[in-house]
């Protein structure tokens, strides 16, 4: 079984925002839900001024705390490592929400559960590629099997040395940045 | 990104699942250890500690979204044994029937209280190991949260129970006054209860909030938020000041001066622990800060 | 699967509780999500073109049932490469917006509008038509557009009514960009070899926001085998981020700069010799000219140290000819400045002096696809016209290099008043909200006896016309076949219905048609819509089903370095150009003032400069819900305001800020940043909606028009929109 993941080189992220709408109609949300979020972070003052855009999605962590808090088992990892809700057994208690560190969870009112990034695993299951990955106009995320040595995603991991965000919370995502 | 999940729903079942449980322990207390003249107490306690929770747990239900909308979903709820929730809901499912047949037993209500009363003592042994238990699970609950260091400490759990007990006293107290005024002479027998508990609710909290300025980057933005930043006037006036000082200082004066406080007084020092340990609760939630992940 | 562990016991425990018969199994069949009942239905993919802008990006539509749900990219196609921007997605959803227009309307009051049949909206304005053209002539009509594909169809219907007057966005956008390219290259628009260059400049032109999807995927694999970029702007704009150098100019003064390099470029002898010798014409005037223009006088105009512009001149040298100075659109180069001309050509001189046309990694001519037509019989010639327009357009006395078709649209209002234009026919475009002057473009268009508006939903300028014929949304109508998404290979591709219109709307090629006759020019409109198509793609012996079913088709045709050819009067690429001699104007890039600048004694006064952002097209995406809320979320209508400026009017930032002059005056939040030059504020373009009948984006914001007096430059008469003094104050509590 692969196990997928995301690397991220978000010094070509120009914080355009198809990602997120692409996302939003392949997963059919709302205008106000998201699963992905564009963030911004300046830094120093001209000359050396720099702001650089963060993309932001479920890390699809190993060690997910938001698996352990789910009373009803709602949240599990699919065989391909992918952190999926199920629709038919949450019951919203939004515990999850609160357990998530890097708050990458949402609540779908309409339906009364949660809901995250799903990897868009029933489009790679035919054989597709995430929808935030394919549109994306400069090619910031790279998608592909983490345990893979020759897949592109490894190759970048390996070669740029790209970092999950805050590896010491402990959660082992499998969403990699290269920042600078 | 959504900030805080949880809003005043969830808060308030907090603060009656701890009171109803500290209402319960400060029954069995009464019961075992002051049985004359405490009588009155234990059976306010007892009164009101399973109404409470239940109240408590339907906030919990109805916080729920599908969960509420089709109740047979909450079935699953204990689906998962790491989940402190599916405990919460086993804990509860148990301690609520106890806390209502205790009702039943000390006020003699019903022939169920009648039979209950033969087995008094085995229901105040185990149904108080399960109000601990309430008590404390409501600070584990969110003690296990990776998503908000401030939470993420041991003293959680310690802190909710101390403060489930001082409200769960305040609480039997408002009934015992509600049910028979002339207790309320008696009752100052329980302000000594007040002065300890209070003082420990007080040196846990203290601890709880200056260890957490040194524990993380982000448990120390929550805890400067309530000490100085936005949410600190809420947090001196309403927990340190009105909550604990006042009703401290009041109930050492009821204490010394024996029945001589004014009613008003006496029952206005117990409104405030209540006030104070919802307060608290509501601050705990409000102030939690994800940690900085960009 | 450790999880389905956690579903048996769950299940277990479940029925042991006794409410496991309410429990349907199939609600522990994880997964399910995948299968709503929406997915069962019949899944469809159709190929089109975007409308989101004019990128025209190739997409494939994929639609459940009735309903559309998402959309990829085509990857063959020359301008997107199978990628799609935010609004792209997001427009998908516009098919559904609650505002749009159902059928035919007579306005029969200030805001009340009347249902009619297309028969009633025809025959009325055939007659209004007939009348106005008897009474004050067939130049009195107008046409304004943001040319579609049929563009050429919609000029074609004014020249049969016997109108030249065909108006087009192009002052408020582009202008001096074409004609400063066209006059010394022979073509306006020259496209980058952006993948294999190395080196590259961009001056005012924001591709991360101002979007091209093509130039920013090959941007994107540049970078990866170590191209270098520059972005020079007042403000730290998105391409900055990406970029390896960020320059802050000083706004109004590129052309400073510009001269600066080349004449570092020609005295450190760092020119491409040999194409300047053999493809060239006036190096040694410009040589002359440029002299004075040191690195030192170009750091007081521009506020970039003068090492800086030196060693942009050298890394330019170093690289070329894969090097380039981007040819810029709107931004610095395009309607914005009374220098932008002189820019546009200093620019182009630059690229000349680095040899860089028609080179690998350098700048080209994107190959042309001819397309077939109908034979003259259905499609009889048109009467001749002049050559010129109502606003001077192409007039020798007036705007003589200003070509008829593209038109000043700012002058319209000017001209109503005047009596010069009394009926307009207005397409895809919307002058209320996107011309200089909102008060002054009201006035003017209320005079008109008659207005008739194709647009989908009820634009500003809908709202004040006599009739609206609604034209049926992208996603709902066939179109002619495009050519526009080439890049560097020659490409055909056609727009074509995703679903059947929702409401009694119709395309534009079909209005056109059906409103010839009922204005008597029928028989220059004796064609069907399929017949135009067809005979378009004779030529290449492609059946018009075939590229129904594939979207896009690649004809070949791919360019290839190699010595570059020049359309230009002398054959040659002209530092002189010859036109300009012609007509006495300044024919070698030469300094030039902007028209105004802040008043620097007065703490209160900036330029206001404005600017696209990738998730909104100019003004007529904020009304969709999806795209508005990412301004919403990231609150991105702020205004940006230089850290010391702001401090100096107790500004903080988020604080609300009062901006006004003579023109106009409103109310926008500060976003207090670093990346912004001190000179002026920044206001993102998008916003400023005040058609009533928009009620997403009603009142959301306010519009750099909104603060732009009513200019014509002087040789082209384009809008100068960067020409703004403003006051801004901290809003008082
Ligand atoms: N406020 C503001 N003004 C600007 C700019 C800006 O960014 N903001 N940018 C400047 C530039 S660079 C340019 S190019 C011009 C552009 O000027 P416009 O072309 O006027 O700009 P848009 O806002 O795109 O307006 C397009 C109009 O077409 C309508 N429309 C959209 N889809 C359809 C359709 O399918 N059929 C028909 N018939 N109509 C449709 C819209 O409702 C809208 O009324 O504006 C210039 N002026
Ligand atoms: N997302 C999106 N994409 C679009 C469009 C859209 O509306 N939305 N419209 C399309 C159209 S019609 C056009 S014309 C293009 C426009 O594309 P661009 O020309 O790239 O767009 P702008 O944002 O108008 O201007 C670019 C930059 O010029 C900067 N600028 C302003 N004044 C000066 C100056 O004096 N000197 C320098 N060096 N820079 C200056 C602004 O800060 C801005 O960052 O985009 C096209 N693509
Ligand atoms: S990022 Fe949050 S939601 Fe995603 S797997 Fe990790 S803890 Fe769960
Ligand atoms: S909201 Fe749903 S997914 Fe989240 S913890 Fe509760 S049951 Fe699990
Ligand atoms: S992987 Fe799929 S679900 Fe996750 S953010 Fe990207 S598009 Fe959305
Ligand atoms: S699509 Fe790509 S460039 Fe645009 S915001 Fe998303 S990650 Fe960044
Ligand atoms: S750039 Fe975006 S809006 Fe413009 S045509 Fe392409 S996908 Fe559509
Ligand atoms: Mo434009």
């Amino acid at each position: 079984m692969p196990r997928y993941g995301i690397a991220i080189d978000s010094t070509k992220c120009i914080g355009c925002h198809s990602c997120r709408v692409a996302c939003q109609n392949q997963n059919e949300l709302h205008f106000d839900e998201t699963f992905n979020w564009i963030k911004s972070k300046d830094r120093g003052q001209y000359p050396s001024y720099g702001k650089e855009f963060i993309p932001l999605q479920c890390n699809h962590c190993e060690n997910a705390p938001c698996q352990r808090v789910c009373p009803t088992g709602a949240t599990y990892t699919s065989k391909e490592g992918v952190v999926l809700v199920n629709p038919k057994t949450c019951v919203g208690c939004k515990y999850c929400m609160e357990a998530c560190p890097y708050k990458m969870r949402i609540i779908d009112h309409r339906r009364g559960i949660v809901e995250k990034c799903r990897l868009c695993i029933e489009l790679v299951r035919e054989g597709g590629t995430p929808a935030c990955v394919t549109t994306c106009p400069t090619q910031v995320r790279i998608f592909g099997d983490l345990d893979d040595p020759n897949s592109a995603i490894s190759r970048f991991i390996a070669q740029t040395g790209a970092q999950p965000l805050r590896p010491d919370l402990g959660t082992v995502p499998k969403i990699f940045y290269k920042r600078s | 990104m959504q900030q805080s999940a949880w809003g005043w729903l969830i808060i308030t079942y907090l603060f009656l699942a701890g009171a109803g449980s500290g209402a319960f322990i400060a029954a069995v207390a009464c019961d075992l250890l002051a049985p004359d003249w405490s009588k009155a107490l234990a059976r306010a306690g007892s009164l009101v500690a399973g109404p409470l929770v239940i109240i408590g747990t339907l906030c919990l239900v109805f916080d729920l979204e599908a969960g509420f909308w089709q109740p047979w979903r909450q079935f699953y709820m204990i689906g998962n044994l790491r989940s402190m929730i599916s405990w919460g809901v086993i804990i509860l499912s148990i301690f609520i029937p106890l806390a209502l047949l205790y009702a039943a037993a000390l006020n003699e209500i019903t022939f169920v209280g009648k039979l209950a009363q033969k087995y008094v003592t085995a229901i105040e042994i185990i149904g108080s190991l399960f109000a601990i238990a309430t008590a404390t699970y409501t600070g584990v609950l969110i003690a296990v949260v990776n998503g908000v260091p401030f939470w993420n400490t041991p003293l959680m759990p310690v802190l909710f129970l101390a403060s489930a007990i001082s409200t769960g006293l305040a609480a039997a107290m408002i009934v015992a006054a509600i049910i028979d005024v002339k207790t309320i002479k008696t009752l100052s027998n329980f302000a000594l209860g007040h002065v300890i508990f209070l003082s420990v609710e007080g040196l846990v909290l203290m601890l709880f909030v200056f260890m957490s300025l040194t524990r993380s980057t982000e448990a120390a933005l929550s805890a400067s938020g309530l000490i100085s930043g936005t949410l600190s006037p809420y947090f001196w006036g309403l927990v340190v000041i009105l909550g604990l000082v006042v009703p401290f200082i009041l109930s050492v004066f009821e204490f010394l001066e024996y029945g001589k406080m004014p009613k008003s007084l006496v029952v206005g020092a117990d409104l405030l622990v209540l006030m104070g340990g919802m307060s608290l609760r509501a601050l705990i939630i409000f102030s939690g800060t994800p940690p900085q992940i960009i | 699967m450790d999880n389905s562990g956690i579903t048996r016991r769950k299940f277990i425990i479940g029925s042991a509780i006794g409410g496991a018969s309410l429990v349907a199994s199939n609600y522990l069949n994880l997964e399910s999500w995948a299968t709503t009942e929406e997915s069962t239905q019949d899944l469809k993919v159709t190929p089109t073109l975007c409308d989101g802008c004019g990128n025209w990006c190739a997409i494939k539509v994929y639609t459940r049932g009735k309903r559309i749900w998402k959309a990829e990219g085509i990857p063959i196609a020359g301008n997107n490469l199978g990628r799609i921007c935010a609004k792209g997605h997001g427009l998908l959803h516009e098919v559904y917006n609650k505002d749009r227009i159902k059928s035919p309307l007579k306005r029969t009051g200030p805001n009340k509008f009347e249902p009619i049949s297309w028969e009633q909206a025809y025959r009325e304005i055939g007659q209004r038509v007939q009348e106005i053209k008897k009474e004050h002539g067939p130049e009195s009509f107008f046409w304004l557009q943001f040319p579609e594909g049929n563009a050429g169809l919609c000029s074609r219907f004014m020249n049969a009514l016997g109108s030249p007057n065909v108006f087009s966005h192009a002052t408020t956008c582009f202008l001096p960009r074409n004609i400063g390219w066209w006059l010394t290259i022979g073509s306006a628009k020259p496209e980058h070899d952006l993948e294999h260059t190395r080196f590259a400049i961009f001056l005012g032109r924001n591709i991360a926001a101002g979007l091209r999807l093509r130039a920013l995927s090959d941007l994107s694999k540049a970078k990866d085998r170590g191209a270098r970029f520059v972005v020079v702007d007042p403000r730290f704009s998105e391409l900055a981020s990406f970029a390896h150098q960020y320059v802050q100019i000083r706004p109004g003064t590129d052309l400073a700069l510009m001269l600066a390099i080349a004449n570092t470029l020609i005295a450190e002898k760092l020119y491409q010799k040999d194409f300047v010798d053999k493809y060239s014409q006036g190096f040694d005037e410009l040589a002359q000219k440029v002299k004075g223009y040191t690195t030192e006088w170009a750091e007081q105009k521009t506020g970039i140290p003068r090492g800086v512009i030196g060693k942009l001149a050298h890394d330019l040298a170093e690289s070329a000819p894969q090097a380039f100075i981007h040819r810029g659109y709107h931004g610095a180069l395009g309607t914005q400045y009374k220098n932008s001309l002189q820019l546009v050509r200093a620019v182009a001189c630059v690229n000349g002096l680095l040899g860089n046309f028609n080179q690998r990694g350098g700048m080209f001519f994107h190959p042309e696809v001819k397309l077939g037509r109908l034979d003259p019989q259905k499609f009889p010639k048109t009467p001749e016209l002049g050559d010129s327009m109502v606003d001077g357009s192409g007039a020798s006395d007036r705007y003589p290099i200003t070509p008829v078709g593209l038109g000043l649209s700012q002058a319209i209002p000017e001209l109503a008043l005047e009596g010069k234009l009394k009926a307009g026919f207005v397409y895809h475009n919307n002058p209320l909200r996107t011309c200089p002057n909102p008060a002054r473009v009201i006035e003017g268009y209320r005079k008109l006896d008659l207005l008739v508006s194709f647009d989908y939903i009820l634009s500003e300028t809908a709202s004040l016309a006599h009739y609206i014929l609604p034209e049926s949304y992208y996603l709902e109508r066939d179109d002619v076949v495009h050519t526009n998404h080439c890049f560097n290979s020659k490409q055909v591709a056609i727009r074509q219905a995703v679903i059947e219109p929702l409401y009694d709307t119709k395309p534009m090629v079909v209005i056109l048609i059906e409103l010839a006759k009922s204005l008597g020019i029928g028989n220059y409109f004796n064609f069907t819509l399929e017949e135009y198509n067809q005979a378009a793609l004779a030529p290449f012996g492609i059946t018009l089903e075939r590229l129904k079913q594939e979207g896009v088709i690649d004809l070949g045709g791919k360019w290839e370095p190699g010595p570059p050819q020049f359309k230009t009067p002398s054959g040659k690429f002209e530092f002189v150009s010859s036109t300009l001699q012609d007509l006495n104007l300044p024919a070698v890039p030469e300094w030039e003032e902007p028209l105004v600048v802040p008043d620097q004694s007065d703490i209160h006064s900036f330029r206001l400069i404005h600017g696209k952002q990738a998730h909104h097209t100019h003004a007529k995406t904020i009304n969709q819900e999806y795209l508005k809320e990412i301004s919403l979320l990231n609150d991105m209508t702020r205004v940006w305001i230089h850290p010391e400026r702001a401090k100096a009017l107790g500004i903080k930032d988020g604080d609300c800020m009062t901006i006004s002059n003579s023109v106009g005056k409103g109310r926008a939040r500060a976003l207090v940043t670093d990346g912004i030059h001190r000179d002026c504020v920044f206001l993102p373009s998008s916003y400023g909606v005040y058609s009533r009948n928009l009620r997403t984006a009603f009142g959301f914001g306010i519009s750099y028009n909104d603060f732009l007096p009513t200019y014509f430059d002087p040789v082209l008469g384009h809008c100068m929109s960067n020409e703004i003094i403003v006051r801004v104050e901290k809003t008082p509590a």
